[in-house]
């Protein structure tokens, strides 16, 4: 049963540095989870060397499969990183700071302008968030796995999404039975 | 907490526990993506909110800091229990699929040594990030040829994607410009 449970290799301090980095994206951040993605990859491959860029992928991909909202990649991320302290420190950072949100409401909600600022706040974000999920796109796409294979697949699953009705955990399960017989 | 109509409340969840419950069954049958799955939840089943309501709050989570998902299920719980509701209603939207994808993580990583199991893990890593481009592509159809926000789009993604400043320097910076341009051009009717 070895490697069925990683141990926790972070100390106290990495564990709260970690959950602090996602706590800032939660507060900061606009949109999907996914369009913070690339700030993670930043973060947890490529500064800290926590996880490999094929353990990153495999936490998005595990998620997408599962049943549950897509952002519990970051709670497969962070279990990988450092076992259910590391998980924790992930997805509490990332949704923890929602509840402070009714009471912020509350307040804004008594401005003179509230309609307006809602309206400029969904106007002024959303280009952002779409620029953020496109340099996930981009990150990903880049180091995509096996040659041909990876860009291939992922060529695939996209026409598949414009041009026939199959929802996306079918593509998926499709997509891993053809990775299975591809020689990597 | 919301102030809510007598009609309202008693249309509404009637405990957080059943909030809790609601989330947790809806949660579990969303693959890819769980807010069409809420809406029906919400507004066809269960009837808490009328579908006005629903876009109303699916609005505001929307422009609220962190993913969509959970900034909803926080406004839908607190609307009716306060903090109590929101705690039940995060913990029903995360809680039990956590302990699913973990399991399913475990599984796999049991079993990574085997070559097809890695392979595919690699393909289905790879249709992910398809419904990534997918999503990201239909949302591009929001900017309706606006120069301003494709050019706020084009310099997030050249900031993060290539140049890979942390989003939070360039929400502060961008970010803030961006919307600070929005309010200037909502104000004058547009």
């Amino acid at each position: 049963m070895s490697g069925f449970l990683p141990a926790s290799t972070l100390g106290a301090p990495e564990l709260l540095a970690l959950f602090v980095h996602f706590l800032s994206l939660s507060v900061f951040a606009t949109g999907g989870a996914m369009a913070l993605a690339s700030d993670m990859h930043r973060y947890v491959v490529d500064d800290h060397h926590y996880i490999s860029h094929v353990q990153f992928v495999n936490s998005i991909a595990l998620a997408q499969a599962a049943p549950g909202p897509n952002i519990l990649f970051v709670t497969v991320m962070g279990w990988q990183i450092g076992g259910l302290p590391g998980a924790l420190a992930t997805t509490l950072g990332l949704s923890l700071p929602a509840l402070v949100f009714p009471m912020l409401l509350s307040r804004a909600s008594r401005m003179a302008q509230f309609d307006r600022l809602i309206r400029a706040l969904k106007r002024g974000l959303g280009p952002l968030a779409l620029g953020l999920m496109a340099a996930t796109c981009y990150l990903l796409v880049r180091q995509a796995p096996g040659g041909w294979m990876g860009p291939a697949l992922i060529a695939a699953t996209v026409v598949l999404l414009f041009t026939t009705p199959l929802p996306p955990v079918a593509l998926i399960a499709g997509a891993g039975a053809i990775g299975a017989l591809l020689p990597w | 907490m919301a102030h809510l109509t007598d009609e309202q409340r008693r249309l509404g969840p009637q405990s957080p526990w059943e909030l809790f419950t609601a989330y947790t069954a809806v949660t579990l049958q969303a693959f890819g993506g769980a807010l069409s799955h809420i809406e029906r939840m919400v507004v066809q089943k269960k009837g808490w909110l009328t579908s006005q309501e629903f876009l109303g709050l699916y609005g505001l989570s929307q422009v609220l800091p962190g993913p969509t998902g959970i900034g909803f299920a926080v406004l839908m719980g607190d609307r009716y229990f306060g903090l109590r509701g929101a705690v039940a209603a995060l913990a029903g939207f995360l809680l039990v699929p956590a302990v699913g994808v973990l399991a399913l993580a475990a599984l796999f990583q049991h079993w990574q040594h085997v070559p097809q199991v890695q392979g595919a893990l690699h393909g289905m890593g790879a249709a992910a990030v398809g419904l990534i481009i997918h999503t990201a592509w239909r949302l591009s159809r929001n900017l309706h040829g606006d120069h301003v926000a494709i050019a706020v789009a084009a310099l997030a993604f050249l900031a993060v994607g290539v140049l890979r400043v942390p989003v939070s320097l360039v929400m502060l910076t961008l970010g803030v410009g961006s919307v600070a341009w929005a309010w200037h051009v909502v104000g004058r009717g547009r």
